[in-house]
């Protein structure tokens, strides 16, 4: 596997989709031996790990927990 | 099928629960604000509810619950005028040329140094919706690509088409945010902006 070819499967390589385990095991290679793209991986994969925890911290406002418990009771 | 009102009210009470602070979080994000946001969950909670007797036990409640989500953000708070408050999609979507320099560190470190939980959730608030849908749901949510096509009724391909592009739009922005900052604090603010002109 080429860089080009790795770079265009990075996305469902992180995601975890649609890749046969030959095609991750391609990837995976091309990451050991390439230092480019594993820093261009590296990069994403911290990145939306980063965008996914601080959109997790999100909390649940009280009063909504509160209506919902409401609503439920209501039915 | 659940046979009465008291089964289906403690079934959907067992695997609504667990969701909530997704479906909120997610409610946040389309609406931009808290007030709609706990109006949209609310409205989804009642409408599923209704429409229990045709969830199937044992099947993806989490998809479906957020099947009308989506449903109901579309059909009642998305307006399209939402969109003339945006930038244009080739503007947000133009890769970023200019990469300041940090001193001892990479430009992609110094944003991942940098983001904040505000800038995060703003620059999702200002991506177009049927990008900010793609990109919530499977990078924050973690529904597969075939889920949320599910969720979306859209092809698994748009899926993807969409997510590579919500991915840049983002990535633009976010790299906006940190160049702004890091020239900010090193007082080059008027030579960063210089360039982008």
């Amino acid at each position: 596997m080429d860089c080009k070819e790795a770079v265009a499967k990075l996305y469902l390589y992180l995601d975890g989709e649609v890749l046969t385990p030959q095609e991750r095991k391609e990837i995976e290679e091309h990451l050991k031996l390439c230092r480019k793209c594993c820093e261009k991986f590296e990069f994403e994969r911290n990145l939306w790990n980063i965008i996914k925890a601080k959109c997790l911290d999100t909390p649940v406002p009280s009063t909504l927990i509160s209506k919902v418990v409401s609503v439920i009771n209501s039915f | 099928m659940l046979k009465t009102k008291d089964e289906q009210k403690k079934l959907y009470q067992e695997l609504l629960l667990p969701e909530l602070g997704a479906l909120f979080r997610t409610a946040l994000r389309m609406t931009r604000n808290r007030e709609d946001a706990e109006d949209l969950v609310q409205e989804t909670i009642t409408k599923a509810f209704a429409a229990i007797e045709r969830f199937e036990k044992g099947t993806n409640f989490r998809a479906w619950i957020f099947k009308i989500l989506t449903n109901t953000f579309i059909n009642n708070y998305y307006r399209v005028r939402e969109r003339d408050k945006l930038p244009s999609l080739d503007e947000m979507e133009e890769e970023t040329s200019f990469q300041p320099a940090f001193e001892g560190i990479s430009p992609e470190q110094a944003l991942l140094n940098t983001l904040t939980k505000e800038d995060i959730q703003n620059a999702i608030d200002n991506i177009p919706i049927e990008f900010k849908s793609v990109v919530v749901l499977t990078l924050v949510e973690g529904f597969s690509y075939k889920e949320t096509a599910d969720i979306l009724d859209i092809p698994i391909g748009t899926v993807m088409s969409r997510l590579y592009r919500g991915r840049k739009i983002l990535q633009n922005i976010l790299w906006e945010y940190s160049s702004q900052k890091n020239s900010i604090e090193k007082g080059t603010n008027e030579e960063w902006t210089a360039k982008k002109q």
